[in-house]
């Protein structure tokens, strides 16, 4: 279980990363109106990371 | 035969709940906002949907970050309220848990508005504009029905609710996975937001409603109160289910710009339209938003037009009855704190149950359900609401006072953080806000909370731009504080107690017993050693 919720966290952190590359991309036509989206990406790896550190911590304490 | 155990005198709430009944309270709670607050959004702010959404969103993580850190050091069911009576003092903390009664009582209504709503997508005899008086009386037995229900004490379980919460979760998942893959396109997105960018008026409007999409963090002190050990609970969950509702907010509102819909959309004399463009000037559409986004997510939105809409409605009146029970449990609490009359703790003999409080909120649904249903019912009165209030009924009505309810309560919460900083440095604190600066405040070290400030500022711009675009909110929502206040003041000159100063209360006593009472025995056993050190430097400090 540990193991899925653990792929499910990198999955997330992967697919904000895409979004971030994906916006980031745009940045010369649009300027700063891809902030949202790069936001959303930065969100998405922020709960990645989240729920990959306590993860890891009830691992370390198991 | 077995002994029948005597009922306790005080009967408390049982802690036995675990990190993810915690997180499904909330979630169940929060994250039904975004089924209202993404139509409304699109509705006014058009191209700039998502920015108000951010701004808004900004703010929410420092408000979440807030009751998070509150939480975890107070952990009690009177949330806000409790926070700014125990950092401002009674008057204020009056004001704010009044605000949260605003709140609670417009979430009867606007959840069990919308619930109806995206009932309506699969039964079209509901839709507001075809049938108002249909559709008011199916809200009013919502209504009703949610007060008798918590009345006889039936609530919903919380495995009910971490089950509907994962299906939530799992099924906006897979429409934003879905629709990001196969249905997103940037270049419409920059396109809407470059060629459809609202008046500064309009996007103050949007974001001061962006942030009804994030209400409801009560539920993260409500869950508090029954978490064991919920000083190491709380932080985990909150952060998780904070994340997990701005993630929610920005991809729905950057998908719903950038969409290119899998069904054709077209304006009446056939020219093709943008999916976000299906909002503006449609009460119809807005409270149903999100089942009408993922029907146009491809593949997936043929399965999802048959469930989101049953989904949406399920988690909505979830909302809704939370409003119902939050009511009457803020009330209760206030009472206990000698803020309200002792009449809001009388408990049914019967059903054990805090009646006249629910009863009293309800009530006030209703006559906000009323008045928010005129202009529909009586289109006589259409001319009087078009001249008096910009023509705002329904769900703008109940949008503008949710939005100032939520600004004001958020707005006393900072300054209740930032006062509890410096005056109660002692309470140990296992989660804090990051950004803080050292500083001593009478003679003790203290941590002042930087983005407390950030966070005050954002919410009471958001505030201002509420009083600023909201005719409604403008004149109801101080009316109903100013109502409250006078209710205050008449019944602490009754009792004698002071009117805008604070009762004598022991708070030492009382933070070591609500440790006591979370089972956070090293974090009791930390604030009597820092009471005791404290008190022993001072008394050096006294000594000539």
């Amino acid at each position: 279980m540990m193991i899925v919720r653990a792929a499910l966290a990198v999955a997330l952190m992967l697919c904000g990363a895409a979004i971030v590359a994906r916006m980031v991309a745009w940045v010369r036509p649009a300027g700063w109106e891809i902030l949202p989206g790069v936001f959303l990406g930065a969100a998405m790896i922020a709960l990645g990371a989240h729920r990959l550190s306590l993860i890891l911590r009830a691992r370390g304490s198991a | 035969m077995a002994a029948v155990k005597p009922r306790p005198k005080n009967p408390e709430l049982r802690r036995a709940m675990k990190p993810w009944g915690s997180f499904s309270w909330g979630y169940s709670d929060v994250g039904a906002d975004i089924f209202v607050g993404l139509g409304l959004v699109l509705g006014v702010a058009a191209g700039a949907s998502n920015v108000a959404f951010l701004f808004a969103g900004v703010v929410y993580v420092c408000i979440g970050l807030a009751y998070t850190e509150l939480a975890a050091t107070y952990p009690v069911a009177g949330g806000g309220q409790y926070f700014v009576m125990r950092g401002l003092g009674d008057f204020f903390g009056f004001v704010a848990g009044w605000a949260v009664l605003l709140d609670f009582t417009i979430d009867v209504t606007l959840f069990a508005w919308s619930s109806v709503d995206y009932t309506s997508q699969l039964l079209p005899a509901l839709v507001n504009s075809v049938n108002p008086w249909l559709h008011f009386l199916v809200v009013l037995s919502l209504v009703l029905g949610l007060c008798i229900l918590n009345v006889v004490g039936v609530r919903e379980s919380t495995a009910f609710n971490g089950a509907v919460s994962a299906l939530d979760v799992i099924s906006e998942t897979c429409i934003l996975c879905l629709g990001f893959l196969f249905a997103f396109r940037p270049h419409l997105l920059i396109h809407a937001m470059q060629l459809n960018w609202p008046s500064p008026y309009q996007l103050m409007l949007g974001t001061s409603l962006a942030i009804i999409s994030f209400v409801g963090l009560e539920s993260i002190s409500q869950a508090a109160q029954e978490t064991q050990r919920p000083a190491s609970v709380i932080p985990r969950t909150s952060i998780s289910l904070i994340l997990t509702i701005l993630i929610f907010a920005l991809a729905y509102s950057n998908l719903a710009l950038g969409l290119h819909p899998w069904h054709p959309i077209t304006d009446a004399a056939g020219h093709p339209l943008q999916f976000w463009q299906i909002f503006p000037h449609n009460a119809d559409n807005q409270g149903k938003a999100v089942a009408l986004l993922s029907a146009q997510v491809p593949y997936y939105g043929a399965f999802a037009a048959l469930y989101v809409p049953v989904l949406g409605a399920v988690l909505l009146l979830i909302s809704s009855n939370s409003g119902v029970f939050g009511s009457s449990r803020i009330a209760y609490a206030m009472s206990t704190s000698n803020l309200l009359p002792s009449t809001f703790q009388r408990v049914h003999q019967k059903f054990r149950t805090p009646v006249i409080s629910i009863v009293f909120f309800c009530a006030i649904a209703v006559i906000e359900l009323i008045f928010a249903a005129i202009p529909g019912l009586f289109p006589s009165f259409e001319p009087i609401y078009g001249r008096f209030f910009r023509g705002e009924g329904g769900l703008g009505f109940l949008a503008d006072l949710y939005a100032f309810g939520a600004a004001t309560s958020y707005s006393f919460v900072f300054l209740g953080l930032i006062s509890l900083r410096l005056t109660d440095p002692l309470s140990p604190r296992k989660f804090k806000i990051p950004l803080n600066i050292p500083l001593r405040f009478r003679g003790e070290r203290v941590e002042f909370p930087v983005v407390g400030v950030i966070g005050f500022i954002g919410i009471f711009s958001i505030l201002i731009f509420t009083l600023q675009t909201h005719p409604l909110g403008r004149l109801f929502g101080p009316s109903w504080l100013v109502l409250g206040v006078i209710l205050y003041l008449v019944y602490r000159n009754h009792r004698r107690l002071p009117l805008l100063r604070s009762q004598n209360r022991d708070w030492r006593k009382a933070q070591v017993e609500i440790l006591r009472k979370a089972g956070e025995f090293e974090l009791m056993d930390e604030y009597t050693a820092n009471v005791k050190a404290s008190d022993a430097r001072r008394a050096e400090e006294s000594v000539p």
